[in-house]
């Protein structure tokens, strides 16, 4: 999985391409929220327009740190999520835990 | 692809796709799971549906990985991927471990469970799939598409 991460104003935005599935790609993610969130930033923006596919582990990687930038005063902030993650976060109940946007422009203003 | 009776089919005919032993990593599951997914193109599969099959692979794979054998890519997990006459798409996957109780597997929708991080895969199994079934004590797990 490419993992790209830069800061755009006020939010760090993660650029995700590939499966998020367990192994590298979400122990890649994984590590990429850490260094976000131990650098200060708590408002984050992860697009997931070229993500076919998430797991379990790849949701539970996606609550947890919802919850912990949330508990720092900020929030993760889903962008194009494909017509099956979608359908994926719905099955398992969590869809309705993250605000999703139509672009990155949208999400990150959304945090002003 | 051979064509074989299964016993206790009933005499159905099952077309075997795939047959893997594989050891019990991360690396083997996304290429066992990638692997099921070629063929389900192949297969002609609809894509919503090959998308559901997908992710209950790699999800019953990741369970025997990281509960059938501890992670430990010394064992082996074991994958079928067969079709019948009917054109319903069977997938088994068989692991090393003691196996698991379903019945005591958490509703990951109780608000309680909402931000845990771990406790889905079956459930989202049973979701995506149209049958599912335990053997072996759970360490084995028989998957039916139709």
């Amino acid at each position: 999985m490419d993992i790209n991460v830069r800061k755009r104003s006020q939010a760090q935005l993660i650029q995700l391409r590939g499966p998020l599935r367990m192994g590298p790609a979400v122990d890649g993610l994984r590590q990429a929220l850490e260094e976000v969130l131990n650098g200060g930033d708590t408002r984050i923006v992860i697009n997931l327009a070229e993500v076919p596919m998430i797991d379990s582990s790849g949701i539970g990687l996606l609550v947890r740190f919802l919850a912990s930038s949330k508990q720092r005063g900020g929030s993760i902030k889903l962008v194009q999520p494909s017509k099956f993650a979608v359908q994926t976060l719905r099955l398992v109940g969590v869809l309705n835990l993250f605000e999703i946007f139509e672009n990155d422009d949208a999400a990150v203003e959304s945090f002003v | 692809m051979v064509d074989k009776p299964v016993p206790g089919s009933r005499s159905r005919a099952f077309s075997e796709l795939l047959n893997l032993s594989m050891p019990a990593s991360p690396e083997s599951v996304a290429a066992i799971t990638d692997a099921i997914s070629k063929i389900l193109v192949e297969l002609e599969i609809p894509e919503s549906k090959r998308f559901e099959i997908d992710l209950a692979v790699q999800e019953a794979l990741a369970n025997a990985v990281v509960h059938g054998c501890n992670g430990d890519p010394s064992k082996s997990i074991r994958c079928r991927l067969n079709k019948d006459e009917a054109g319903h798409i069977v997938i088994t996957v068989t692991d090393p471990g003691p196996g698991f109780t379903p019945e005591t597997l958490k509703d990951p929708h109780q608000p309680e469970n909402l931000y845990g991080d771990h406790g889905r895969g079956v459930y989202l199994i049973r979701q995506l799939m149209d049958e599912v079934q335990f053997d072996r004590g759970g360490s084995e797990i028989k998957m039916w598409k139709y």
